[in-house]
This record gives structure tokens, sequence and C-alpha cells, in this order.
């Protein structure tokens, strides 16, 4: 009887030694993104570049011996469903990080929700300059390259390409199409630029010759534009029709010629010239293992905003690890000044305003494909830390 | 001797009643297990009910579908930002939204009151597209970002003060003042004037011939409901923290009309409950599927054919005959 007894009790402890070894409940990461709407496009890059990475990660042992468990939620690209989606995530889901939002105006009220909670998130796609400069959090962090490093890098490859250039603007005239045009002008005339004039175009319009005679008089080797979507279609096949493609160079905004609209502007793309955080072609081993086993689980080609929720993971891995906890303390420290490997390379978290440094690619269209062109290294297009609250 | 109409808003006010008294529950269930998310999550509905309970004074008494009352919702949430980001009161706040508001509501209802079935929707459709464009245009209002950053405050109540941060307490002082708006509309709905606007739906072209003016009973329920939507409006920052356009937007506006059509048009409660429902549903059936739009539409489109008189349309007359055989007993 006693003997049984203790072969019980023996059996119930090696039971739970063994649960104590297995200690292991998985490390919750909250993925709060557009999964439908106008934005369903990037939100789905942002759930297979993060299930990629998660996979990989788990397969190999996970983060620390714990496995990764990612949880979706839909924010429908509007903060206010944003925030009520992080909260839940936040209070009742008990996640230790969160990731995904895609408008700026999400991932700051997120970023103020997570401050409140004292938990940690990063953003893997808003370009607004402001998340890590003026309104910076010490919660927030970003691993993608903002407007900024987009336009420094474009302006560093002009001065070379094109010293001294005389240079044309024309943005659409909506507060968003006035900053990326003024933070441009400001990068290239820093570089030795000239500029001769610019000009706002209503959104949607329909008409662009009324503003061609300002382009011609102003004499430019080169105009940008940050117009968008089908504005670029029309704006382009007029500058060809009028001839005026011959001798100048475009460039533009990161989203002024996408893969979505390249097809209908044809011919008249040609030539066009920007700068980029992430690029499919990037010819390196990790980038092109990257773009295989993206290939391969989603059947679609990943672009930029995949690959950096790809390397979110990586970098969260990396965090974890070097802090031994999940802390939101210990992880921020870890995250200060982190260097980790990502398909386009090495980034490295600016301890200082929590934005990551990469090298950034100049890339042309070129026979109707992209192709890159030049490479900028990421201190000379990251620009100044000019975040003053942590 | 009660008349119908007195009777069933006193079966509102029972329905109310039980509203309230399940959200103490609520509110004590949530003290009980420390919960955060779900309090807010209520406090969120009933700033919603709240918005909801503007459509309906509007829609369900005046007889006028308005696409836009996002538009006030959206100047009171960024009215009591800006107020609380330089002077964190509340009553600061409140004071200054509630006098902004029926300036706002005044111009506003001169200029929508001059049309009247469709335009009346197209008109103040297109004005809060209007306010959410240059919101969404204005660097100093935030611009497509909104603004972030607004203060937790302590809402002093004489007795006692409400920390907006607390989910427990700031949920009651919600629940409290929705209450008081609603009885405040009520009351006033309840009045010779509240019958004005009933008859103003029924017939408009009659109200001449038994010697009222139309144009000022419209214009004075265009204002109350301008107020009503503002100050709801002004609860949102203090809870969220933040304003953003979206909050102008045809999705905030549209869901209001969804949630008066589901709850019941012309019961005022049910603007409260149809609020607490959609809110919770969208919330639940979001976490399972990206197609939640989708539930949410069918669940409309069944209101609509399955209960024409909304959630509360159905339930009141049950009320109302409990009311009618007190007396007798």
């Amino acid at each position: 009887m006693t003997q049984k007894r203790t072969a019980i009790l023996a059996a119930l402890l090696s039971a739970t030694a063994l649960s104590g070894a297995y200690a292991a409940d998985p490390i919750k990461i909250g993925v709060v993104t557009p999964l439908s709407g106008t934005y369903a496009g990037i939100g789905q890059q942002v759930k297979w570049g993060l299930e990629l990475a998660t996979k990989e990660v788990n397969a190999a042992g996970g983060i620390m011996g714990r496995q990764v468990e990612l949880t979706f939620e839909d924010e429908e690209a509007n903060p206010s469903v944003a925030v009520q989606k992080a909260d839940k995530l936040f209070q009742v889901g008990k996640v230790d990080f969160l990731t995904g939002t895609v408008n700026s105006g999400s991932t700051l009220a997120v970023g103020q929700v997570a401050e409140r909670a004292g938990k940690l998130i990063a953003t893997t796609v808003s370009f607004a300059d402001s998340i890590t400069a003026d309104k910076c959090s010490p919660n927030v962090f970003r691993v993608n390259a903002r407007a900024g490093q987009q336009s420094s890098a474009l302006a560093v490859w002009l001065s070379k390409e094109k010293p001294k250039a005389q240079v044309f603007y024309l943005g659409p005239d909506y507060e968003m199409g006035r900053s990326t045009v003024a933070a441009f002008k400001s990068s290239a005339e820093k570089v030795g630029a000239n500029s001769t004039g610019e000009v706002f175009a209503p959104l949607d319009s329909k008409d662009y010759t009324q503003y061609f005679g300002q382009l011609r008089a102003a004499k430019p080797q080169v105009l940008y534009t940050s117009v968008a979507g089908n504005d670029t279609v029309r704006l382009f096949t007029q500058l060809q029709e009028f001839g005026l493609l011959n001798n100048l160079t475009v460039v533009g905004a990161s989203g002024t010629v996408t893969a979505q609209n390249l097809g209908a502007i044809g011919k008249a793309a040609e030539g066009f010239v920007t700068g980029v955080g992430y690029s499919a072609e990037i010819d390196t081993p990790e980038n092109k293992k990257f773009v295989a086993a993206f290939k391969a689980a989603n059947k679609s080609d990943p672009d930029l905003y995949g690959a950096d929720s790809y390397g979110l993971i990586y970098a969260y891995k990396a965090a974890v690890e070097k802090a031994k906890a999940t802390d939101t303390d210990k992880v921020r420290a870890a995250f200060k000044d982190l260097k980790w490997m990502t398909p386009q390379g090495e980034k490295t978290l600016r301890g200082g305003d929590h934005q990551a440094v990469q090298t950034m690619y100049v890339v042309k269209v070129t026979g109707g494909k992209f192709t890159i062109v030049g490479q900028v290294k990421g201190e000379d297009a990251i620009g100044p830390d000019t975040c003053t609250r942590f | 001797m009660v008349d119908a109409l007195t009777r069933s808003m006193r079966a509102s006010h029972v329905l109310v009643a039980i509203l309230v008294a399940a959200s103490l529950a609520v509110a004590a269930f949530g003290v009980a297990t420390n919960d955060t998310f779900y309090l807010r999550l209520a406090t969120e509905a009933l700033i919603f009910a709240g918005l909801a309970l503007s459509v309906d004074i509007l829609l369900g008494y005046t007889g006028l579908l308005s696409l836009g009352q996002a538009l006030y919702f959206g100047l009171g949430a960024y009215l009591s930002a800006l107020v609380l980001m330089v002077i964190p009161s509340f009553w600061a706040a409140f004071a200054a939204t509630a006098v902004v508001a029926a300036l706002a509501g005044l111009i506003g209802g001169f200029i929508v009151n001059r049309v009247r079935g469709v335009y009346f929707a197209l008109i103040t459709f297109g004005m809060a597209q209007v306010a959410a464009k240059i919101v969404y245009n204005t660097r100093a209002l935030g611009a497509s970002d909104g603004l972030i950053g607004v203060p937790v405050i302590n809402i002093n109540l004489g007795i006692a003060s409400v920390s907006s941060a607390s989910p427990a307490g700031f949920f009651l002082f919600v629940l409290a003042l929705i209450v008081i708006l609603y009885a405040l509309s009520a009351y006033l709905l309840d009045t010779p004037f509240g019958r004005l606007l009933i008859a103003l739906r029924a017939n408009e072209a009659r109200i001449p011939f038994l010697g009222y003016r139309t144009m000022t009973p419209r214009l004075v329920a265009y204002v109350l409901a301008a107020m009503v939507a503002a100050l709801s409006g002004a609860l949102y920052p203090m809870l969220r923290g933040f304003v953003s356009p979206e909050l102008f937007f045809f999705a905030t506006s549209g869901n209001a009309v969804i949630t008066v059509v589901t709850g019941g048009a012309g019961t005022l409660v049910g603007a409260l409950y149809g609020s607490v429902l959609l809110t919770v549903l969208k919330s639940v059936i979001g976490s399972y599927t990206e197609h939640h739009l989708i539930v949410i539409g069918l669940l409309f489109m069944g209101a609509v054919i399955f209960l024409p008189k909304g959630l509360m349309g159905s339930v009141r007359p049950l009320i109302e005959r409990m009311l009618a055989r007190e007396p007798k007993q």
C-alpha cells in the first residue's frame, strides 16, 4: 500500500518536474492590422511576412525555447478601431508585444495605448516621420524606413548622377502631398540641387497639361512628383504626349509608381527613379532565400511591407534573447542600438529615436520593371535624431 | 389619465432603468474581476449611444434622416481634446463643447433646414464630408494623423473626483451623463414641443393650419441633436486619449443610423440598446473573422425585415401593456 502511494507520489513529482522543464508558455505577439477595406492588401503582406518568420523561428526552437504565437485583429485602417483592438490584445489577450498598424494615425494612437498599458509596439509599415521624431514614444519602435530616409536616399543619388540639377516639383494638393514635396526639396537643396519652381494639382486631376507651361518655362533637368495611383497614370501619359519626357529625369515618392499602376502607365514610366527600403530584386543570398520561401508559402512576391514585417520577428527574437526576458523595460533596453539581420541586410535600431537605420536602395523603371541602380548607406540617409522625449 | 405617447415614453424609462441596473451589475463584475478592456468597451458603447440618441431625436421624432451627425460628434471630440490639452479640466471642455455645438448647430440648422427629405440627408452628408476634409488637411489639427496626447484627467464632482483612467469609475460617470442626456431629451420630447415634432414627422403641410411655425421646431430639434452628439463626442478623447479625422467620416454617421434602426427609431432607448448590442457584436465577431462587416450587414438587413420597428420598438409595447394594467390592481 505505502509502496504504491510512494510510486504514485514519485510519478506525480516527476510529472511536475517535467512540466517545470517545459515551463514554456508561448510568447504572444498581437497583430493589429487592416484585414478588410482599402489597406487590406498591405495588411495581407504584413500577415504573410510575420507568419513566415514565426514559422521559421518556431521550427528552429522558438525564442529562448518558447514558441511564438501570433494573434490577429482587424483594425480597418481606422485609429478608433485600432486602439480598441490593441486594448483587447493587451488586457484580455495578454500579449507581450504588438505590431501591424499601417496608417500613421493608427500607429501613433496605438503607441499611446501601449505607453499607458506599459507594453511595447513596433510598426513595420507607417512612413510618417513624426512617429520617430516629434511624436516619438519610448514604447514605439519602427523597423521600416521612414519617408525622410526614402527622400534623402533619392537626393543623395541625384547629387551623384546629376550634380547641381535644376529641379521642378509637382505634388498633389493635400497635406501629405505638400509635406513630401517640402521634405524632398530640403534634402535635395542640401546636396546642391536648385529649385526652379513648384506646383500643386488637386487630387484626382484629369488634366495636368495646364501646369506644363510653367514646367517648360522653368527648364528643369529633373521633375520630382509625389502624386499616386491613377493620378500618376494621367500625369505620365500626358507628359509623354506633350514630348516633355525627353531630356527630363522624373523622380518621385516610393508610392508614385508601384506594381499596381506600372502596367497602366506603360512606356511613359520608363526611367522613373525612386528611393525605397526594400526591393525583391536585392541581390544577396539572404534576400534570395527569403523571396523563395515567401513565394513558396504565399504564391506571391514579397513587397517592402512583407519584408519589413518578416524582419521584425527576428528583431524581437534578438532583443528577447539579449534581455533574457519579455519584460517591457528589459526588452526596451535590449532594442537600444540592436543590430540584426533582415532580407535587406543588417539593420540598426537607433537608440535615440527608435528608428531603424538601414541601407537604402534607389530603383529605376527599366523595360517595365524596377531594377536597382544604386545604394545609399544607412548613415547617409537617416538624418538627425530629433526625438526629445527620451 | 395618461395618453398613449406619455405611456410609451414611460415604458422607455422602464427599459432605461433595466439598462442602468444591468450596467451597474457589469461595473460591479468588472471591478471584482479587475477588468479593464470590457469596461472601456462598454464606455465606448455608451459614448456612441449618445451619438445614436441624437440621430433618433432627428429621425425618430422629427422625421429627418441625418447622414452627417458625425460632424457634431467629431466637433465635440476635437474641441474637447484641444481644450483638455491646454486646461486639463472636464468642466472647461464640456462647457466649451456645449457653447460651440449650440452655435454650430444653429448655423448648420439654418443651412440644412431649407430643404426636406432626401435633400436634407444629402446636405447633412455633404457638410460632414467637408468638415472631415478640412480636419484631414489641417496641420494644426494633426491632419490625417489626428491628435494624440490628450491627458488623463480627474473629473471634479464636488463631493468626489473620478479619474478618466479608472475603467469602472469613468464607465459609471459616462453612464450617468448619457442617462442625463437621455432624460433631458425625453423630457423635452414629452412636452407640447415634442408633440409638435411628432406632428411634423406625420404631416408637415398641416402644421401651419394648426397655427404653428414649422421652421422653429425643426431648428430647435436640430440644435438639440447637435448638442447631444457633440457632448457625447467630448467624452471620446477622455476615454481613448486621442482623436482622429475618422471620427468625422461617414462610417461614424452611418453606424449611428444603423444603431437607431436596429435598436428602434422613435424610442430613444433603442439608441442605447442598439449601440451596446452593435459595439459588443463588432468586437466579438471581428476577432473571429475579417468578414465581420458582412455579418453586421446581414444582421441589419434581418432587423429591418423581421423587426421593422427595431429591437425596442418590438419590446416596448409589452412594457406599455404592463403599465396600462397597473392602475386597475
